[in-house]
């Protein structure tokens, strides 16, 4: 129940600067880490143009931080992102289903494909004759 | 004659699920292909008995992009796939435009709008 995974992505500040950014994405680990989340990964996106403005920027930082928390504590999270200067906007997903369903389909097609593969020459002049009749 | 010969095959070649009465379905075609259309009679069941007349309009078959490229997780934060999907004035478009099976085009909704508030994509284009 409680090994829930999700994908915080924020935008921070452009004019905060790189170190500004790391700093704030520090903060904000600090937040998920000290209520008992665990922390799987970072990635660092770097400045991108903003599809449309959001503040006034036309530009962000955009940081993912990938989780392994409970809905309280992304409550928790939210809320200080939320009150959090130079976090121009963020985004929580929940994705540890969706993540096990496409494992599962990868090894689905994985076994198709195995299948196929270890008798080829059965199904296919079967089927030109088939046609051809 | 030879003009009647013509429909009628073309009704059997049509008419495989309603073979039972194919003096009908050739006598319809002979009276004009375009016009004789039964209204929501036997036919209807043949994938060519729906639209018998319109039968210089083919369509190539869409195919959804999703599942031929063998995708298993349709991620919000694909851009260039998404944007495959959304036009230039950034709105979603029914299935119908793009042939997406009805389970993928839920998931790029779902991804396209998740896109949008991260401002990875626009809500409106210009």
């Amino acid at each position: 129940m409680s090994n829930r995974v999700y994908e915080l992505l924020f935008i921070a500040d452009p004019n905060l600067g790189e170190e500004a950014v790391d700093t704030l994405t520090d903060q904000v680990q600090g937040f998920v880490e000290k209520d008992g989340g665990k922390i799987e990964r970072v990635e660092k996106w770097g400045k991108k143009r903003l599809a449309y403005e959001v503040r006034g920027h036309k530009e962000g930082y955009y940081v993912l931080i990938v989780t392994e928390s409970t809905g309280p504590l992304v409550k928790e999270v939210e809320r200080r992102l939320k009150v959090t200067d130079g976090v121009i906007r963020y985004m929580t997903v929940r994705v540890d289903e969706e993540l096990r369903k496409a494992e599962r389909r990868k090894a689905r097609r994985a076994l198709a494909d195995e299948k196929r593969r270890s008798r080829p020459g059965a199904a296919t002049p079967g089927k030109l004759e088939g046609v051809r009749s | 004659m030879s003009p009647e010969n013509d429909n009628s095959s073309g009704g059997q070649s049509s008419g495989g699920s309603g073979g039972y009465r194919p003096a009908f379905g050739g006598g319809r075609s002979s009276s004009g292909g375009r016009g004789g259309r039964p209204g929501g009679g036997g036919p209807g069941g043949g994938p060519g008995g729906g639209r018998g007349g319109k039968r210089y309009f083919f369509r190539r078959r869409k195919v959804c992009k999703p599942c031929a490229d063998k995708i298993d997780h349709i991620d919000y934060k694909d851009v260039k796939l998404l944007s495959q999907f959304v036009p230039e004035r950034g709105k979603l478009l029914p299935r119908r435009m793009f042939g997406t099976c009805a389970e993928h085009q839920r998931k790029l909704t779902l991804a396209i709008k998740r896109a949008r508030h991260i401002a990875l994509l626009p809500f409106m284009g210009d």
